[in-house]
């Protein structure tokens, strides 16, 4: 490597930590003492998490994000996959038609769905349960629209040959184009995963219950507690907050190349 | 024949989410938004268009609606100004310009409820870091969440701020896909750098930014997690998203006829909106492979 391509990687690193700061910022107030905190001495401190953790349970939301984020994931790649094979590789009547209404999921705010998605799930008595967490997220058509412009470009020979060899169209799926496919469906299983995350409103409206509160939930309630913002725990809460991206945060670097893929992918197309 | 049916059976699943959580819905707010109801009692009479004629009589809806529409038409067009121009900085795949994409997208996947109370806090009128920065400058104290002209200019920041990584990564698989071939053509006119990004670059990279704009219009429209955190649409309404009014008058107030009027209207609102994009804007844009 060049040295001034060097300084400047370093310079593009400083500019990015400074543009990050407020959030580095946070992680690090959450190691202090609050009266560290107050008085403007830093000493090191894992009490705010042992709060967080013990008296205001976050392991308990910690566990719920996972549970939550990890079946929309799981539930959501596999209907999404299956209708993108179907609408790459059949043409059957009113395919067309069952494409668009995938497809104009994109363009419906959810919002319209808030209230009759609270009154649907609370006349099955869904309300204050994982499943009605999860159920809701799946109607989403992003990942059907996305891997089924994948799985256009995977030659049709190779479904053919599969099927020569006397295979059923669910084999052909699982053994041909779910291997082919497999980058793209990782994108996407990362983009439903944080999208699912991170989502507040939802949760808000459908869970009363604060055994069921996700991340999002327990810290705005924690932030919310504090009566006025001169005596908030502000340490206490960025420990809070800390937990809450950091899943987010740790995998990022692995993963950003596949996160912005599947952004740009579904964007550019 | 089995096979006939193989793909219905294969699109079943994800239809029926769909049609259970999308499609239902909108015809059953329509349909609540002409009823009164307030999740107890036993009937929902019919009171025609009541609740559409006290949500346009409200100052409240119009409030709400100046005050999303502001953030809208100011916000979208700073995010996607700023993210084209860092992002035709960016777009060469050096080290160097990995490393800082990298790092300006990740707030747009970062928890919004996280950012929002970090920023509530660099904005906190006591104890706050942007205080006492200004404090060690000899200036005073501002109340930035607490002044309602103040507080919705703070909420564009935080969501520039989240959203421009987003733009960014948009912008650069655009920009990615001009021919070199037109720089090139472009240099030996010997056109300046600044002449350039306007003769060439802007006007190549439009359907990008068409496509960007009609997103970040609608998301904007739709905006409610930062808000509920750091403002709660306050002080006095000067924050009030469409969203938020929404969010208070379904399931703080159960008025259910209302909330639901008022989502049908942001309905309505967003779909003219896509429309628009699809069949004005899309007919002026030709320059995709």
């Amino acid at each position: 490597m060049k040295p001034d391509s060097r300084l400047l990687a370093g310079l593009a690193l400083i500019v990015g930590l400074l543009f990050l700061s407020p959030v580095l910022y946070s992680v690090f107030m959450s190691f202090q003492t609050v009266d560290g905190y107050y008085t403007g001495n830093f000493e090191f401190t894992l009490e705010n998490y042992e709060l967080a953790i013990g008296q205001y349970n976050f392991a308990r939301y910690l566990l719920n994000s996972i549970v939550v984020s990890g079946s929309v994931t799981v539930i959501a790649l596999t209907v999404s996959t299956m209708a993108a094979f179907a609408f790459a590789r059949f043409r059957f009547p009113g395919g067309n038609l069952l494409f668009a209404a995938v497809v104009a999921t994109l363009m419906i705010p959810s919002h319209i769905s808030l209230i009759p998605n609270y009154l649907t799930l609370a006349r099955v008595g869904l309300l204050d349960t994982y499943a009605g967490l999860i159920l809701p997220a799946i109607s989403n058509g992003f990942a059907a629209f996305f891997l089924r412009q994948y799985i256009r470009g995977i030659p049709v020979a190779l479904d053919e040959a599969a099927y020569m060899d006397g295979a059923t169209p669910l084999k052909v799926l699982w053994r041909v184009i779910v291997p082919i496919a497999r980058p793209a469906i990782f994108s996407m299983g990362l983009f439903i995963f944080i999208t699912e995350w991170n989502n507040y409103i939802w949760p808000l409206v459908a869970v009363g219950d604060e055994d069921l509160y996700t991340l999002q939930i327990g810290l705005a309630r924690l932030y919310r507690v504090n009566p006025s913002e001169d005596v908030v725990n502000w340490p206490l809460v960025m420990a809070a907050s800390t937990i809450t991206i950091l899943p987010v945060l740790l995998g990022f670097i692995f993963v950003e190349r596949h996160l912005v893929r599947g952004i740009t992918m579904g964007a550019v197309k | 024949m089995l096979s006939r049916l193989t793909p219905y059976f294969l699109v079943l699943p994800l239809i029926s989410f769909i049609a259970v959580f999308t499609y239902i819905p909108i015809a059953s707010s329509l349909n609540l938004s002409f009823r009164e109801w307030d999740f107890l009692s036993p009937t929902m009479p019919l009171v025609g268009v009541e609740n559409y004629r006290l949500l346009f009589s409200s100052h409240e809806f119009w409030n709400s609606l100046k005050v999303t529409a502001i953030f809208a038409l100011v916000s979208v067009p700073i995010r996607l100004g700023l993210a084209l121009l860092v992002a035709s900085y960016l777009v060469r795949e050096v080290l160097p310009s990995r490393i800082l994409r990298g790092a300006l997208f990740l707030p747009s996947v970062t928890s919004t409820v996280s950012i929002a109370v970090v920023f509530s806090w660099l904005f906190a009128t006591d104890y706050g870091m942007i205080n006492a920065f200004l404090q060690t400058l000899g200036l005073g104290k501002v109340p930035w969440l607490q002044d309602p002209q103040l507080a919705l200019g703070v909420l564009i920041i935080v969501n520039t701020w989240k959203q421009l990584g987003y733009d960014i990564v948009i912008y650069i698989a655009g920009l990615q896909a001009i021919p070199q071939e037109l720089y090139d053509a472009a240099a030996v006119d010997g056109g300046r750098k600044g002449r350039v990004f306007r003769r060439v670059t802007v006007p190549l990279v439009m359907p990008t930014t068409y496509f960007l704009l009609v997103v970040s219009v609608i998301e904007a429209f739709q905006v409610f997690t930062v808000v509920d955190i750091m403002t709660k649409g306050g002080p006095a309404g000067a924050t009030d998203m469409l969203v938020n009014m929404l969010y208070r008058i379904g399931f703080t107030l159960f008025d259910i006829g209302q909330g639901s009027a008022l989502a049908v209207v942001l309905f309505a609102l967003l779909t003219a909106l896509a429309l628009f994009k699809a069949r004005v804007l899309g007919r002026r844009v030709h320059y995709e492979a």
